[in-house]
């Protein structure tokens, strides 16, 4: 698939925490463009920056220098209630810990961002594409580490969101629920042409992105694309 | 070297301070209140035994016509008795040039060598009359105060039909005058009724009582009982006109104090100790439910090595911090407290020092009762929390066995946002829980309407007695019976609107070897402006013959409607006569005896006599009436109801005033800490599935709206619960305390219930703005590096 324009566009961006001794660059001067539809994996050790980087995209966070815009929402400045309405309308999200509420079932979780978005999908199309149908009216706690954190995709895939930002999918996972979940994660990227960035230490999982950045010391300081994509049943760790 | 673990002590007390603070001050009101009010009743019991040990109050009391003072000595041989004092006691009139109100009161002779041996003065201001000027006179604190006199005043007092010229040199207090009171007249008035302390010689001479004397007081010898003592005196009095001679409980300024004493235990001892013991019930669920929230440290502390022990006394340390921290606020607000309501006590409890006490037991027990709560929710929290595996404990709390009841997965199935479904699943998933927070919240009200309670109650008693029952304006007695046409006179007054007559005759009533010491009130029937009501407030006809009894005389003499009682008529020709109980009467204005006057007439082989009139006055000829009525003969003394309940406002209802706003103000305080408590713990334990939520891309008001329901769920619940209790604790401490000449109804306006819905409704939208600016605040990364 042949990426199009950048819908994502960064520059300059950098993020300090703290004050004085106590002071930490997390991102230091980050220019960054992602295409439409584009898969986008970021790697890098703990503490590299990239889990700064993906909080500023989706919202989370504002850096303390630099912009950040996506298409022709400026995301730096932005007050939390226009950050808020952004999420709600553009972006999914998917955690490490999947962040589902303990207290709604399955299909209540994901319905629960189907009632506030504009044009969702049926909680059900979203549990069918990442088969999970048969565990709809089951609570969170009922389900092993790979359903939940696929329910979680689900979740996140409902709205038809324009970007997914996955913060380490598959961090509590093993192999084969994790595989699972990045299967469903390609599927979403590559049947609702949904731009995603996933973050992970993991580099088995590069090989499933058409571009790869590398972070480290809060710099992007290797880019690469993939000439030829692995499917997620094909990556192991 | 610190203990890592104290570290954490200190910086969790100060990381929750708004949390702790709340807590503390939770404490804090249930120890000031219960400090406070102990304290003051303590004050007053301490006050009153000095009073009497000090000022030697007597044992016994006896009136008689009149005997010679050689009596005396064989009233000293009498076996039991210790000392005996004689003096002359007789009422008296005061014409004052200011006012036109007759002023009553009674002179009470003086020996020459100063102070009686007994019910001796304590002298508040001025000096001991000198024995070479007869003129010179001590009076009474409570009345020089209300009518502002001074020492070196000359005062007009009329003793026996002859008026005489008398100096003050001097203001007392004397233990048997406390409170004032006249048996006959219904609202005792400071500035209507004065006791003259005059020299022996002058009260003797007035009175014809040289050599003599008709009243006695005496005490009684260590280890002596009184009932053989009081047989022996009436014996040997009775040649001498003896009225029966009583005891302390039968003494009217005693008696009157006990009740009041007994009223104060209520608002003093009772009200707080159940408001001290549920403020220590709710520490216990909001230190529990604190201690719960720290789920994740137990576990992580317990995996790391540390023992059970130890956990454990490390959450002892923290609440016992909070415990103290708040006793220690308590202690100092209730001492504080204390020493200003024990002030307002001074107007109306005349003792020469009145001021709080505060004993160590009480500072003790009130720290005990306080660390000791907080510290068994801690310790049963950690416990546990420390039964679970380390691993478990380490995972958040999951609603218990949500899934079994599938009737919750139903709830709101398509219709409800699901912010609402959380919230019921919440609510309905942890019922222990909910049930805590909601009797938490619900226990709080009754602590709120313990004080509003106290302004209802004395409107409802301002309202019934003075409203329904005595409807007069003002009364009058006279010096004996008068003829009851008297009336006709009264009536033709101009401004007496409506005039009645009653006969009060004091009596003892006697069935088997019981006694009750009172007067009798002889009323007309169909009488208008003293209306008898039963406790449903509906009017009690006065039998045509035989008497009416309330239910509290009945009790002690054991009497029941149908029996027959003996009446010892205390004056005039002393008639003893047997009559029929037609009624037992639940009056709830004090213990009285009621009979048709007629009957009462010819029960005394009188005339149809009375000795008090009531009457309703137009006010704008009041002072030309007072004048009229000034200067009819044989009028004693007089009583106003407005200026009675001006009286009254300074003193009985300052003092309530103050204890009411007191109490409803710890009251609130605790409420607004139970609520808040409430929000901010769960809160706390929901900040990561709220913060979810958040970045999911709800709005800040659809987060909130999941803990807000929730609370206001439980408000729905625990506010009616709440006034239903506090209801159903005020009647059961009301009816626990009914005291004989006094019963406390247990009437609770409806405007308090609504005060004290709202003002927790208050606390709750206070809580409501705290939470929701700690959500607005919710840090959605850090949310996201952590499970929980």
């Amino acid at each position: 698939m042949q990426p199009l324009a950048p819908v994502f566009v960064a520059r300059g961006l950098t993020k300090v925490y703290g004050a004085g001794d106590s002071r930490v660059l997390a991102l230091k001067d980050v220019d960054l463009d992602i295409r439409q539809g584009e898969f986008i994996v970021l790697l890098g050790p703990s503490g590299s920056g990239k889990s700064t980087l993906l909080n500023i995209l989706g919202g989370l966070d504002a850096p303390t220098s630099g912009t950040a815009t996506w298409r022709d929402h400026e995301l730096t400045g932005a007050s939390d209630e226009q950050l808020t309405t952004y999420r709600r309308e553009h972006v999914g999200f998917v955690f490490q810990f999947y962040n589902l509420i303990p207290s709604l079932t399955v299909e209540e979780n994901v319905r629960l961002v189907a009632q506030i978005a504009s044009n969702p999908m049926t909680p059900a199309e979203a549990l069918e594409l990442v088969g999970l149908s048969h565990r709809a009216g089951h609570f969170p706690s009922q389900l092993s580490g790979g359903e939940q954190q696929r329910v979680a995709v689900a979740r996140a895939i409902v709205k038809r969101p324009d970007i997914l930002l996955c913060d380490e999918p598959t961090g509590a996972l093993d192999v084969d629920t994790g595989r699972l979940v990045l299967a469903a994660i390609a599927k979403v990227n590559a049947e609702l042409n949904t731009t995603t960035a996933v973050i992970t230490h993991n580099s088995a999982i590069a090989g499933m992105a058409h571009r790869v950045l590398r972070l480290s010391g809060g710099r992007i300081v290797k880019e690469e694309a993939n000439p030829r994509r692995i499917r997620a049943e094909d990556v192991t760790w | 070297m610190v203990n890592v673990l104290d570290i954490k002590v200190a910086r969790d007390l100060w990381s929750m301070r708004l949390q702790v603070l709340s807590i503390a001050l939770l404490v804090a009101a249930g120890v000031a209140v219960f400090v406070m009010s102990v304290s003051n009743y303590q004050a007053l019991i301490g006050a009153m035994e000095a009073h009497y040990r000090n000022e030697r109050f007597a044992d016994i009391f006896v009136g008689m016509t009149r005997a010679p003072l050689s009596i005396v000595d064989r009233l000293r041989e009498i076996n039991g008795i210790g000392i005996v004092e004689p003096r002359v006691a007789e009422p008296v009139r005061v014409i004052r040039e200011d006012t036109n109100l007759p002023i009553s009161g009674r002179v009470i002779s003086l020996p020459a060598a100063g102070q009686p041996l007994l019910n001796c003065l304590h002298l508040v201001q001025g000096r001991w009359p000198d024995p070479l000027h007869p003129e010179e006179v001590i009076i009474n604190a409570a009345y020089a105060e209300a009518r502002a006199v001074r020492s070196g005043e000359t005062m007009a007092v009329v003793l026996n039909g002859r008026l005489q010229g008398f100096r003050v040199v001097g203001t007392a207090l004397s233990p048997e005058f406390i409170f004032a009171t006249r048996a006959a007249v219904p609202l005792p008035d400071d500035r209507n009724f004065v006791v003259v302390w005059a020299s022996e010689d002058a009260v003797a001479s007035a009175f014809d009582m040289k050599g003599a004397f008709n009243d006695a007081l005496m005490t009684l010898a260590p280890g002596a009982g009184p009932q053989h003592v009081l047989e022996e005196v009436d014996r040997l009095l009775a040649p001498y006109g003896g009225t029966g001679a009583y005891g302390r409980s039968d003494q009217p300024s005693h008696r009157f104090l006990k009740d009041e004493l007994a009223e104060q235990e209520t608002l003093s001892i009772v009200m707080p100790s159940v408001f001290f013991g549920i403020a220590a019930f709710l520490l216990n669920v909001v230190i529990g439910r604190m201690v719960e929230a720290q789920r994740g440290q137990i576990a992580s502390l317990k995996a790391l090595g540390f023992a059970n022990r130890t956990i454990a006394f490390h959450y002892f340390k923290l609440v016992t911090a909070i415990a103290l921290l708040g006793s220690a606020i308590g202690l100092v607000v209730g001492r504080w407290f204390a020493i200003g309501v024990v002030g307002s006590y001074a107007a109306f409890f005349r003792f020469p020092s009145l001021e709080a006490q505060l004993e160590p037991w009480l500072l003790v027990a009130a720290t005990l009762v306080s660390v000791g709560a907080a510290n068994l929710a801690a310790a049963s929290a950690v416990y546990r929390i420390a039964m679970l595996a380390p691993a478990e404990a380490m995972r958040p709390e999951t609603p218990p066995a949500l899934h079994t009841f599938s009737w919750l997965q139903t709830i709101g199935s398509q219709r409800i946002p699901l912010q609402y479904v959380i919230a019921a699943r919440t609510i309905l998933g942890r019922p222990v829980r909910t049930l805590l927070t909601t009797v938490g919240i619900a226990l709080a009200i009754p602590l709120i309407l313990f004080g509003l309670y106290w302004f209802d109650a004395i409107d409802y008693m301002i309202d019934v007695s003075f409203g329904r029952i005595e409807r007069g304006d003002a009364f009058v007695t006279f010096t004996e019976p008068v003829s009851a046409d008297a009336l006709y006179e009264l009536r033709a007054i101009p401004g007496v609107l409506e005039a009645e007559v009653q006969r009060v005759v004091p009596i003892t009533l006697r069935a088997g070897h019981r006694a009750y010491r009172t007067s009798a009130t002889g009323l007309d029937s169909g009488s208008e402006l003293k209306v008898l009501r039963d406790s449903a407030l509906r009017p009690i006809a006065v039998p045509s013959d035989g008497i009416m009894l309330s239910r509290t005389i009945a009790r002690q003499l054991d009497l029941e409607a149908g029996d027959s009682v003996t009446i010892e008529v205390l004056e005039g020709s002393r008639p003893v006569r047997e009559v029929t109980v037609r009624r037992i009467s639940d009056d709830i204005l004090g213990a009285s005896v009621t009979m048709e006057r007629t009957a009462l007439n010819r029960l005394m082989r009188e005339g149809s006599v009375a000795n008090l009139a009531t009457f309703r006055i137009d006010p704008g000829q009041s002072e030309r009436l007072w004048s009229r009525i000034r200067s009819m003969p044989k009028i004693e003394g007089s009583s106003v109801k407005a200026l009675w309940f001006a009286l009254f406002n300074e003193t009985i209802g300052g003092m309530v005033v103050i204890g009411a706003l007191v109490l409803s103000g710890f009251g609130m305080l605790i409420a607004l800490g139970v609520v808040y408590n409430s929000a901010r713990i769960a809160l706390q334990e929901r900040a990561w599935e709220l913060a979810s939520l958040r970045i999911i891309g709800l709005t800040r008001r659809e987060v909130s709206a999941v803990i807000i329901s929730e609370l206001v769920v439980e408000l729905i619940v625990a506010i009616p619960a709440g006034l239903l209790i506090g209801r159903y604790l005020i009647e059961l401490i009301a009816s626990a305390r009914a005291s004989e000449s006094f019963q406390i109804p247990a009437v609770i306006d409806r405007s308090s219930y609504a005060i004290a819905a709202l003002l927790v409704i208050g606390a709750a939208i206070a809580s409501f703005i705290t939470i929701r600016r700690r959500i607005d605040r919710l840090d959605l990364v850090a949310v996201l590096k952590t499970r929980d």
